[in-house]
């Protein structure tokens, strides 16, 4: 005989209990975070930044509902992931970009940074950079966040540094940049607003320390032995972590969960090597700026520092023969 | 939510009280095969069924009544009385003798055996558990009974005792007393192993030279040595008290006692809420190992998803075995299970502690356990001679 079951219990496996902490608020606290930053954008270049990132934000989110109704799978817009990416897509661009740049960009972002991996979480690389990278290789004369803004007062130090050496920017004040007085992406260059919102992650323990400090003290020690090397050459390493996209890179790109590493150890070393493969593409490279490239490429080491692993408890140990464990 | 206390302090436990007597028990008879039938008459101390496999205690009725239901997952017994089936002699005998009958009392024997290292676990399994704290505060004659017995077992060299900095120890004779930081999950028999011999043995595997018993464990043999009285009882906390429940009281019953209501949707947890096992219905009855009753409503229990996993690698921070639960998800998740292993699946002691602290709400143990159990039944399947077409798992 079937009894009443009243009440009817829930019945899971353990643990009965959580954090607390959901994805949509995990993806919020990012977008609270890039906050300031985008309001600084604003001001900095009016309603060309608000344009470029409004637009970039539709796009991305747009292009993965998209993407989820050609893959016939379940919408995932509501999680703000793609929207998060669209702005941080919009913080590499320059105020002035095209509205069809920005357009594609973004549209590359979610679908060959992102989708086509498998959504949220798959990405090898950080999904704004796969746009950013497409648009500066395809488009580098609208990407040039110097030229296209040449109506601008404000001073492009990389671009200075690269054509015309470290005298060019000697006179350029680590205040002023720090305030975001340069040209570069529209909100990349936001220094202060971006390590408010690089502290707030931080804090909330959003991100580990590990990738930003490595990213950070990589480039800092990196600029430092080319200072050392010939200080006439080369620019001094405050000035290469203020300028351009170092911050918004050490904080925001490379702390992209699923293309960086997890463990404590294989962070660090990722972010000591995006941070010195910043400097030695910003001397060496064709690129004024390093950031983006840098860590692409750190991201593409992302499953070999994986590798690097504490012993698992008591083992390991496996089931099979030798042969047969893989 | 409010943010979990993890703090394995006990502080002030009251005394150990008796639960009261329901009129039905519902024996848990998984791994059990019975040995009578319905309508059967039992009295406390008949045996109704008989284990499985070699170390596991058989079941006996813990009140006197009358069989009215058995299925393959419990027995059901209408409650008449308390009408005492006689006490048997104690056992002088030793060693394997002694275990048997240990066994046939009803005592789990997994891990009585000779080892030449003695471990008693007094630290609490998981936060809210304080029943090692009366235990040992008010019944040392039963506990030392106990330990005698076991030590007739085990012929151990070294005894230790494993206690939780601030809970009191009340050491026994000849034992060295270690403390552990008071911080889930560091009561788990593989972790408290580890701090003693600083050895890190597999979870769920068995070392030769040690044998780790709980607090509850030496007093529930103690118990069945004082009164010649097989294995019916077992301790929880419930709510704020510590009481003697007989196996088998359905949680309904324990929950209505301590004036609990249990709202639909609500889950009833039998042992803690980090590794507890979810009552299916009010009438499921405690089983020996159970240790605590927790109500969890429903808008404070974990509502797990399907989300992917971000990669962010905050499950792994916080695992205690070292390995990276997302990435085992992800194998259970796509079937890969052979893959699983080679990130070390197990390693896991089942702490729970990375689906608590999962932002993608993943039911990660849930995916290592289903991995786990799938893995025993390829290895089963890989005991017998190999043909050509057999089944392999995607990628390996
Ligand atoms: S349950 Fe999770 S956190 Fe705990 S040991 Fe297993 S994998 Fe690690
Ligand atoms: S905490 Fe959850 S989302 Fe993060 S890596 Fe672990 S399983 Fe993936």
């Amino acid at each position: 005989m079937l009894k009443p079951l009243t009440p009817i219990l829930t019945v899971a496996v353990p643990p009965h209990i959580h954090c607390g902490r959901t994805l949509r608020r995990y993806v919020l606290d990012t977008l609270v975070a890039l906050l300031p930053a985008a309001v600084m954008a604003v001001i900095a270049f009016g309603t060309d930044a608000l344009r470029v990132m409004a637009l970039s934000c539709a796009t991305a989110v747009l292009a993965e509902a998209a993407c989820n109704r050609l893959m016939k799978r379940e919408q995932t817009v509501d999680d703000y992931s793609a929207l998060v990416t669209g702005l941080l897509f919009a913080f590499l661009l320059p105020a002035s970009a095209p509205w069809w740049l920005v357009a594609i960009g973004s549209a590359a972002c979610i679908g060959l940074g992102k989708m086509i991996f498998g959504g949220l979480g798959g990405n090898p690389l950080s999904p704004p950079l796969v746009g950013w990278a497409l648009c500066r290789i395809s488009w580098p004369a609208f990407m040039d966040t110097n030229a296209t803004m040449l109506m601008s007062d404000l001073p492009p130090p990389l671009q200075q540094l690269k054509y015309f050496g470290v005298d060019a920017v000697s006179s350029l004040d680590p205040v002023s940049l720090l305030m975001g007085h340069q040209l570069g992406g529209l909100g990349e260059i936001q220094i202060i607003a971006l390590l408010a919102g690089g502290a707030y992650l931080l804090l909330r323990r959003h991100i580990s320390w590990h990738i930003p400090a490595g990213f950070i003290g990589g480039l800092l020690a990196t600029a430092l032995i080319y200072r050392l090397l010939d200080p006439a050459a080369y620019a001094p390493p405050l000035f290469h972590l203020l300028a351009g996209g170092a911050i918004f890179g050490a904080f925001f790109l490379a702390t992209d969960e699923s293309s960086s590493p997890l463990g404590s150890l294989p962070a660090l070393l990722f972010g000591i090597m995006a941070g010195a493969m910043v400097i030695v593409i910003r001397v060496y490279g064709i690129y004024p700026d390093g950031v983006p490239f840098a860590i692409l490429l750190a991201n593409l080491f992302t499953p070999l520092l994986d590798r690097i692993r504490p012993k698992p408890f008591g083992g390991p140990y496996s089931f099979f023969d030798e042969e047969d464990a893989r | 939510m409010t943010r979990f206390n993890f703090d394995l302090q006990t502080g002030e436990t009251g005394p150990l009280t008796k639960a009261p007597r329901p009129d039905m028990v519902n024996l848990p008879l998984s791994g059990q095969t019975p040995l009578l039938g319905v309508d059967d008459q039992v009295l406390n101390g008949t045996k109704v069924s008989t284990a499985d496999n070699d170390f596991d205690g058989d079941m006996h009725a813990p009140l006197s009544g009358r069989i009215r239901e058995i299925t393959p997952h419990a027995m059901r017994i209408e409650v008449t009385g308390d009408d005492k089936a006689p006490a048997s002699a104690p056992c002088t005998g030793k060693g394997d003798e002694l275990r048997q009958w240990l066994r046939d009392r009803g005592v789990n024997t997994r891990n009585l055996y000779p080892a030449q290292t003695l471990i008693i676990n007094a630290v609490p399994p998981e936060p809210g558990i304080s029943i090692f704290e009366p235990l040992l505060r008010d019944y040392r004659k039963t506990l030392e009974i106990g330990l005698d017995l076991v030590k007739r077992i085990v012929e151990p060299s070294k005894l230790f005792q494993v206690v939780a900095k601030g809970n009191k120890a009340n050491a026994f004779a000849n034992c060295t007393v270690t403390h552990v930081t008071p911080v889930y999950p560091n009561g788990l028999d593989p972790l408290v192993i580890k701090t003693v011999t600083g050895r890190e043995i597999i979870p769920g595997s068995r070392p030769d030279d040690i044998s780790i018993l709980s607090v509850k464990d030496l007093y529930l043999i103690g118990r069945a040595a004082e009164t010649g009285r097989p294995l019916t009882e077992t301790v929880m906390t419930i709510g704020d008290s510590n009481q003697l429940v007989v196996v088998g009281t359905p949680v309904g019953f324990l929950t209505a006692e301590s004036g609990a209501s249990v709202q639909p949707g609500d889950r009833v947890v039998i042992g803690g809420p980090l590794r507890g096992l979810a009552a299916v219905n009010l009438e499921q009855g405690v089983d020996k190992d159970a240790s605590g009753l927790h109500i969890l409503r429903r808008s404070e229990s974990a509502a797990v998803t399907d989300n992917p996993c971000l990669g962010c690698g905050q499950c792994e921070r916080h695992c205690p075995a070292r390995i990276m639960p997302g990435m085992i998800s992800r194998c259970a998740e796509f079937k890969q299970f052979r893959r699983a292993e080679a990130f070390h699946i197990h390693s896991c002691m089942e702490c729970g502690l990375c689906a608590y602290w999962c932002k993608a709400q993943r039911p990660l143990l849930q995916y290592i356990r289903l991995a786990k159990y799938e893995l025993a039944l390829l290895a089963d399947a890989d005991k017998e001679p190999r043909t050509e077409t057999d089944a392999t798992d995607g990628e390996s």
